[in-house]
């Protein structure tokens, strides 16, 4: 096991706790599989600072954490966390050991309803496809763009093949097993995808059939008419023009509607409640989960089928339509024929299976929709990389996130995961949006160590939270061939307004009632007032903050300047001819709000262009 | 512009689906391309071969394409239809060539079969490197590709004292009557103006040999084949009439053209004459008509040929003969009327063509032998002449009989006015023995023609 003593400690667990039957005794086990599950790097750093600390209790006390009576180990971490240097690094250790101690102490949470039966698709393991097969059409990643744009090329009459990393998770198997585990297979990394910089940046995307849409909140922003006509003008990206009834078209598919305040849940109803008192514009979130039972469960999967993931609602269309999904392939490469006239041409794709074997299949058309992280490696892979601005132009959505304690018990994993959109700040380019977490699993770093994070995590129950996401300036990089590399450096202007907005996510909480903000800023976790979070604040800088980010887009942008857009105006790239680009990397900028609909719309315009154009001869 | 041609056998196992277990898999295949395979380059090819699979297919007459391009685009891809239990199945797979791995990816060749658009199974192949590997490069061939109808244009250049011949044989098979159709251009030596004549003639099973003769009429210079009056013979068609008779017949060449003289005498006419055949094989098609008989022709085997040259030799014979699967056997044996060399035994232009490959490779060996030895023999004579000969583990005797009663005796003129005398008959027979060293002579193949050679003797 590792770290029970370290485990031990953070939780402050004490004689009762040692038994076997005690949560905290658990712990240490649940750790061991989140650490199995994130990348070798981050495991072994983990392993790492916990063989530190234990070093370091050693020189201190001349025994193993695990040894020491529960007054010592308190002792120990005092003296760690007087050491302000040392904080940021115990917040990242308690990280992965809150996660742990959450969904222990929780317990596997009751399914509300059975689980219905989802619309059939047409998978098929890596492992038992055929290491040769043709097709018209090939489509790298089962996500909103990819599963938009194999709808589109399926219906047009093309054999479509969808290459999905991940496995097909059906909705069944959602209420089966703790939220913890399904994030952890449902993510890339474990959901621990770090962007480089500073502040570094959690950047978790899903890998699964669906793609991100099976872990996302749910919410639905249109794409704003401004940022289109930025798209459109500044970039020369020509399909955005003809966007908007290919919005209405993935509202329709999805089943987009305001979410229904019955489920809202107190975490929204509180947002709602604080907005209101404040005089600033709130609403519940237009989202694509018709009867949404407020399982708050959306990031590791609908347990109810209720949010119309794409694996749900377009995917089942493509399937109709003769579509073929691969399950379990990574595609490795992108095959191009050179020896043709004029530019090369895509001629197929080559996949690896999860035994080491490898598949081909041959198709005159590609589609990439493996995501803007992904996608850049894969068409370096493919010798397709060869244009300046490919991988970077990454934009995000970082976001932090602020809770606030109340008198009264908030329960905020009961209700809709992302429930309220608070619009007051949307022009400035801050979307703050009440996001609880999953049972037992709070993205929120609880304050203390110890005795004091115990408490805490004794009485999560009285938290709400907020989260809030700014539009940023697109200054980040995706690096590499094989593995991923993400470099992102929170340009100055956005750290301004990731403060901005934990400012004002503070004040709508005090607003609402809470009797204090707990701002996850590890040298100042509270604040009592709105003045003394504004002071606290003024002493706080971005990197101080922990940022997630959300919504990564951009990488292979479209646009009419051959210089600066990789891809075309119509998303097929540039210099190959039977490739296109049809996912968040397509983006030409960051588009503002929640992207899903966005990509959905784009992927569509691009698959469309395709087959009205220049089409599958041309 | 040459071809390649080369043989591959592929084994392995295919798992059919609904099937538990496995069925071994064998392939040998022929692959045929219209251009030099170049490594760096894609090249195309035509299979052809045998596809087994244990149980359930053995279709010989296998048929598909090849897509040969290890570097432009690191794939050798075969699609392949053959018949199994009564369906048109498709195999489709290729080799995905890796320079990490050149061995494997090489010779491992993963398919999947299909029927119609429908997957039925799926397996792997591999080039048995221990025993194919050899077999395989010696098989490869980069025979030429030409197109018989780019050799129907005329020769003669405007040179007096030159003859130009286009002649067609053939065997109705119904009738078994051989049909001759001689086309020649004359540029008399001296100088006065070209004219053009023939004849055409029937040799008939039973009854009388008869011809008719056309023209001669002044030569009209046409781009492509033979015309005089009525009477053509190019682009595959053959029309004309002569006294009574009325011909109409298409041709449709079955294979690339032989060159029975050195293909270098053909391009640069430094040799009295000589004679190469446009399409080895041909088949015809139409009417004949003489007297008050009418022929219809239908799937007719025989050839067209041509000769240029300064005019007849002093003895000469020669033969076509179809014999049959695709081979076919051209011998030309004549003795030159130059002062020095009339007194040479005669030289022998024999090619058997087999399977695509004829023998002996260059036209030269049987002529000229190695440097004077071991060339090739002819005892000419009527009605019966010999011709034999060996290479080095190889040889072969060529009886051919002209029966009077089915043998035409015409006159020739040379462009110099000389005269000779032919025999010929479209209805001789044949013997061909071929036999094959190996610790002694053993018989390789052996044919029989009755009454469907095509031959001719010639003298002064």
């Amino acid at each position: 096991m590792t770290g029970d003593g370290l485990v031990a400690a953070l939780l402050a667990a004490d004689d009762t706790d040692t038994d076997a039957g005690a949560w905290p005794a658990r712990v240490p086990h649940r750790l061991d599989s989140v650490l199995a599950a994130l990348p070798r790097p981050a495991s072994a750093g983990v392993r790492a600072a916990v063989a530190a600390v234990e070093t370091y209790a050693l020189a201190r006390t001349g025994r193993r954490l695990a040894a020491l009576h529960p007054d010592e180990r308190e002792d120990v971490l005092r003296s760690l966390a007087r050491r302000p240097r040392l904080a940021p690094l115990l917040d990242l250790l308690k990280v992965p050991v809150l996660l742990a101690a959450g969904t222990e102490r929780t317990g596997v949470p009751p399914v509300p309803v059975p689980a219905p039966a989802d619309p059939p698709l047409d998978c098929t393991p890596a492992e038992e496809w055929p290491a040769r097969t043709t097709a018209d059409a090939v489509v790298v990643g089962s996500g909103a763009g990819g599963a938009m744009a194999a709808r589109t090329l399926a219906r047009a009459g093309l054999s479509v093949v969808v290459i999905e990393e991940g496995r097909h998770h059906p909705t069944a198997s959602f209420g089966r097993r703790v939220p913890l585990d399904r994030f952890t297979e449902l993510y890339r990394d474990g959901g621990a995808t770090v962007a480089l910089g500073r502040p570094p940046v959690l950047l978790p995307t899903g890998r699964a059939v669906g793609g991100t849409t099976v872990v996302n909140s749910g919410t639905c922003y249109r794409t704003p008419d401004a940022v289109l006509a930025r798209w459109r003008t500044t970039f020369g990206f020509e399909l955005a023009e003809r966007l908007g009834p290919l919005l209405d078209e993935a509202e329709r598919t999805l089943n987009v509607a305001p979410q229904p305040l019955d489920v809202l849940g107190a975490n929204g109803l509180l947002t709602l409640e604080g907005a209101r008192r404040l005089g600033w514009s709130a609403a519940p979130l237009r989202r694509n989960a018709p009867g949404c039972k407020g399982s708050c469960q959306c990031v590791v999967g609908c347990p109810t089928g209720a949010k119309q993931s794409v694996q749900l609602s377009v995917l089942p269309d493509a399937c109709a339509a003769g579509a073929r999904i691969v399950t379990g392939a990574r595609v490795h490469r992108i095959l191009v024929d050179h020896d043709v006239p004029g530019p090369p041409r895509a001629a197929g794709v080559r996949a690896h299976r999860p035994d080491g074997g490898e598949l081909e299949i041959l198709s005159p058309l590609v589609v990439t929709a493996a995501g803007a992280l992904q996608t850049p490696s894969l068409l370096r892979r493919s010798g397709l990389g060869g244009h300046p601005r490919l991988g970077r132009n990454l934009s995000v959505h970082p976001a932090t996130s602020v809770a606030g304690r109340f008198a009264e018990p908030v329960t905020a994993w009961r209700g809709v995961l992302q429930s309220v959109g608070v619009e007051e700040l949307r022009k400035d380019g801050i979307l703050l949006e009440a996001t609880a977490s999953p049972p037992g699993m709070s993205s929120f770093v609880l304050p203390g160590l110890g005795r004091e994070l115990r408490r805490e995590l004794e009485e999560s129950d009285r938290l709400a939270t907020l989260g809030a996401m700014i539009a940023d300036r697109p200054s980040g990089r995706v690096r590499g061939r094989d593995r991923t590399l993400v470099r992102y450096d929170l340009a100055p202007r956005d750290g301004d307004r990731l403060l901005t907005a934990v400012r004002a996510m503070g004040r709508l909480l005090f607003a609402a009632g809470a009797t204090e903000v707990l701002t996850g800023v590890p040298k100042a976790p509270r604040a009592g007032s709105p003045e003394a979070l504004d002071d606290l604040l003024a002493r706080t800088g971005p990197r101080d903050l922990h940022v997630s980010a959300f919504h990564p887009t951009g990488t292979v942008a479209a646009g009419g300047d051959p210089q600066r857009a990789p891809a075309d105006p119509e998303g097929r790239l540039r210099g190959v001819h039977g490739v296109l680009v049809a996912d968040g990397s397509v983006l030409p900028g960051c588009p503002e709000v929640n992207p899903q609909l966005s990509i959905m719309a784009a992927a569509l315009a691009v698959a469309d262009a395709w087959l009205g154009g220049t089409g599958p001869g041309g | 512009m040459r071809g390649t041609v080369f043989t591959e056998t592929l084994l392995g196992t295919v798992r059919l689906d609904g099937e538990p277990g496995e069925r071994r898999v064998r392939l040998d295949l022929r692959a045929a391309a219209d251009r030099v395979l170049l490594p760096h380059r894609t090249t195309p090819a035509r299979l052809t071969g045998r596809v087994r699979i244990a149980g359930r297919a053995d279709d010989p007459a296998a048929e598909g394409e090849l897509e040969v391009s290890p570097v432009a685009r690191r794939r050798i891809r075969y699609r392949l239809a053959f018949t199994a239990d009564g369906r048109r199945l498709t195999l489709d797979g290729w080799k995905s060539v890796s320079p990490r791995r050149p061995l494997t990816s090489m010779t491992v060749l993963p398919f999947t079969l299909y029927d119609g658009h429908t997957r039925v199974g799926e397996g792997v192949l591999r080039f048995p490197l221990g025993t194919g590997l050899l077999p395989f490069l010696l098989g490869f061939r980069f025979p030429r590709r030409e197109d018989p109808g780019a050799h129907g244009a005329p020769r003669w250049n405007g040179t007096p004292g030159r003859t130009e011949v286009w002649y067609t044989t053939l065997t109705d098979p119904e009738t078994g009557t051989g049909v001759w159709l001689h086309h020649e251009l004359t540029a008399p030596a001296d100088g006065s103006e070209p004219f053009a004549h023939g004849w055409a003639a029937v040799f008939p099973r039973a009854g009388e040999v008869r011809h008719a003769r056309f023209g001669p009429v002044p030569w009209t210079r046409p781009a492509d084949g033979f015309t005089a009056e009525g009477v053509t013979s190019s682009g595959g068609r053959l029309e004309g009439r002569a006294g009574d008779f009325r011909w109409s017949l298409t041709e449709r060449p079955e294979d690339p053209p032989l060159f029975t003289f050195p293909r270098w005498s053909w391009r640069h006419p430094l040799l009295p004459a000589a004679q190469m055949l446009p399409a080895a094989r041909a088949t015809y098609e139409g009417e004949l008509s003489y007297d008050t008989t009418t022929l219809k022709i239908s799937g007719a085997p025989g050839a067209s040929a041509r000769i240029y040259g300064h005019g007849n030799a002093q003895r000469w014979t020669w033969l076509h003969a179809d014999l049959g699967d695709g081979a076919v056997l051209e011998i030309v044996a004549a003795v030159s009327t130059r002062p020095a060399l009339r007194r040479l035994p005669p030289l022998v232009f024999l090619r058997l063509r087999r399977s695509g490959r004829t023998w002996p490779r260059r036209p030269e060996r049987s002529a000229t032998g190695l440097l004077g030895l071991g060339r090739f023999r002819a005892d000419l004579g009527l009605p019966t002449w010999t011709v034999t000969g060996r290479t080095a583990l190889r040889r072969v005797r060529v009886d051919v009989t002209q029966p009077p009663e089915r043998t035409l005796t015409l006159e020739y003129r040379d462009p110099d006015g000389a005269r000779a005398v032919c025999r010929n008959s479209e209805s001789a027979d044949a013997r061909v023995v071929l036999e094959r060293w190996w610790g002694r002579w053993r018989p390789e193949a052996s044919w029989t023609l009755e009454g469907t050679a095509h031959a001719e003797a010639g003298e002064r």
